[in-house]
């Protein structure tokens, strides 16, 4: 039970500085990302009238990902973060699944993933928002409804980062926590499986889907 | 009256088990009953329908029973687990039985409305029952994230060895992180159970707009369940943050200070944020072609109602890192 919150590290010393590599968690990304080339090269070879099994997904996802980018955005702007979009969520649900392999996990597990990617979604907010209202009314927002409101607002733009990603972050090291504790309880047997199904796929599925509903919407709010 | 460390587990194990599954019975109970309700009133509006109103009730209830599962899970543990006996421990068997308890009310009501309006919706709208099982079942399983937050802070209370920390400031942490996670559930469990019940309804008034009405259904969970996870994080800090030793009483009533803060701080945003999610699914589903607009409204208004959990959060974090 002591491996509960453990995560294999690597220290490189560089000019004095202690760089710590979190091995397993980069590995796993790895394999998430060679998993994503895979499945890319899979749909668009062989392009056809008559889809192949990679192609019917592929053409599922940028549909259902244009629509709901549109919605949000307007259909120019949807042009350009719809890639983004679409990829972001390929990239989160196959990190949440890939917990369900015996021996590798959730590159998701580890805060620093999630966090990584939350930064990422507030920069790209933020910027967006500069550039469609420019930068004096962005600025002017953050004195909404009245001036000394200011620190409130810029901590209330962190506690978006914050939230976003320790949402991602709970609900999957939280899976695998119960999952590791059923299963040393009662020895493997009948319920992990059950356990996975649901935190693996399910709640993997659902969150990766919020992550990325959640990104739209605060470029969306930025934006508008 | 000074208490050796065995009698003190001992206590702790059974007090917390009681704490556990007493506030744990709450919610589910609740939640279930208004299921029940809700399905007496659709069959008395469609007589013929009651088999599939009668399992799709059966279904709803078997979910919204989970959190209390989850509570029950926790206190036989709690009764029937060994471990190293010290005051530390002791603590930490409390906060764990506190917080899974406390943690269990909001999911379990919460995930009653979405089963009660299911039921309401298959007598409203036959044909699509299926539709309306799947929308329930989606929006009752995610209701249950604040419970399974608490569950986690549980585990890792009841399974991690502190005995090598300082007792004085730190038994307070742990009872702090056991209140923080367990009270801020309530409100984000019952907030997010708002937003599935009102998909639930909208689903049955308008069958076509499932998924835009689920797109917003979960993004106005996930947003309810912000102060659930606020306090997922003072409750980390305070679990895994190492308090230097000190015998007044000052530093650990500032650490329990801060559980509580965040804890009760997250209530009041939780039930908001579902309030504002209601409502904009409900309008979703009868107002489809506008659904960009009303999610970033409610995003906006989410996110001014959440900032009175922003204040606790941020009290809490004085409290740990100042005080």
């Amino acid at each position: 039970m002591e491996d509960l919150t453990q995560i294999p590290q690597w220290t490189l010393q560089l000019f004095g500085l202690n760089l710590v590599f979190n091995t397993g968690t980069i590995l796993m990304t790895w394999i998430v990302m060679g998993g994503l080339i895979l499945f890319g090269f899979m749909a668009t070879r062989n392009l056809h009238f008559l889809p192949n099994p990679f192609q019917v997904v592929a053409e599922l996802l940028v549909d259902i990902f244009y629509n709901i980018t549109k919605d949000a955005l307007d259909e120019k702007m949807a042009k350009r973060y719809f890639p983004l979009v679409c990829s972001l969520f390929m990239f989160l649900v196959l990190c949440n699944w890939i917990g369900i392999i015996p021996k590798l996990y959730e590159p998701t597990k580890d805060l620093n993933t999630t966090l990584g990617l939350g930064l990422m979604g507030f920069v790209l907010a933020h910027h967006a928002g500069i550039k469609a209202k420019g930068f004096k009314k962005y600025a002017t927002e953050y004195f909404q409804p009245i001036f000394f409101m200011a620190p409130l607002n810029v901590i209330g733009e962190i506690a978006k980062v914050v939230s976003i990603s320790f949402r991602l972050y709970g609900n999957i090291m939280g899976g695998s926590i119960i999952i590791l504790v059923v299963s040393h309880l009662i020895y493997s047997l009948v319920l992990p499986p059950l356990l996975n199904l649901f935190f693996g796929l399910f709640v993997g599925t659902v969150q990766a889907f919020v992550f990325t509903m959640l990104t739209v919407v605060y470029i969306s709010v930025q934006v508008k | 009256m000074i208490l050796d460390p065995p009698s003190a587990m001992k206590i702790a194990s059974f007090v917390g088990a009681g704490l556990c599954i007493g506030f744990g019975a709450i919610g589910a109970a609740v939640g279930e009953g208004y299921t029940a309700g809700l399905a007496n009133q659709g069959i008395s509006q469609k007589p013929e329908k009651s088999g599939d109103i009668v399992k799709n009730m059966l279904v709803g209830q078997a979910v919204a029973e989970s959190a209390g599962i989850f509570a029950l899970v926790i206190a036989i543990l709690l009764i029937f687990m060994e471990s190293t006996p010290s005051l530390l421990n002791a603590a930490s068997l409390i906060g764990a039985g506190l917080c899974m308890g406390l943690g269990a009310i909001g999911s379990g009501i919460g995930s009653g409305f979405p089963g009660g309006e299911a039921c309401l919706g298959i007598s409203r709208q036959p044909a699509v029952s299926n539709r309306l099982t799947t929308s329930m079942l989606i929006g009752s399983a995610v209701c249950q994230t604040p419970a399974i937050f608490a569950m986690v802070i549980s585990l890792i209370l009841m399974f991690t060895k502190f005995t090598d920390l300082p007792l004085s400031p730190t038994w307070a942490a742990l009872l702090g992180a056991g209140l923080s996670t367990g009270l801020a559930a309530i409100g984000s469990g019952i907030g997010g159970g708002m937003a599935a019940g009102a998909s639930c309804e909208g689903v049955a008034r308008q069958p076509e707009t499932f998924g835009s009405v689920t797109t917003t259904m979960l993004v106005g969970q996930a947003v309810s369940q912000t102060p659930a996870i606020f306090g997922l994080v003072v409750s980390f800090v305070l679990m895994f943050k190492t308090f230097p030793e000190s015998q007044s009483l000052a530093p650990a009533m500032a650490l329990l200070g801060a559980g509580i803060s965040m804890g009760f701080g997250g209530v009041g945003p939780g039930v908001g944020n579902g309030l504002t999610a209601q409502e904009a699914v409900r309008w979703v589903a009868r107002n489809v072609e506008h659904a960009g607009l009303l999610t970033r409204t409610m995003m906006v208004g989410q996110a001014v109602a959440q900032s009175t959990a922003i204040y606790a959060m941020v009290v809490s974090l004085v409290l740990i890192f100042v005080v």
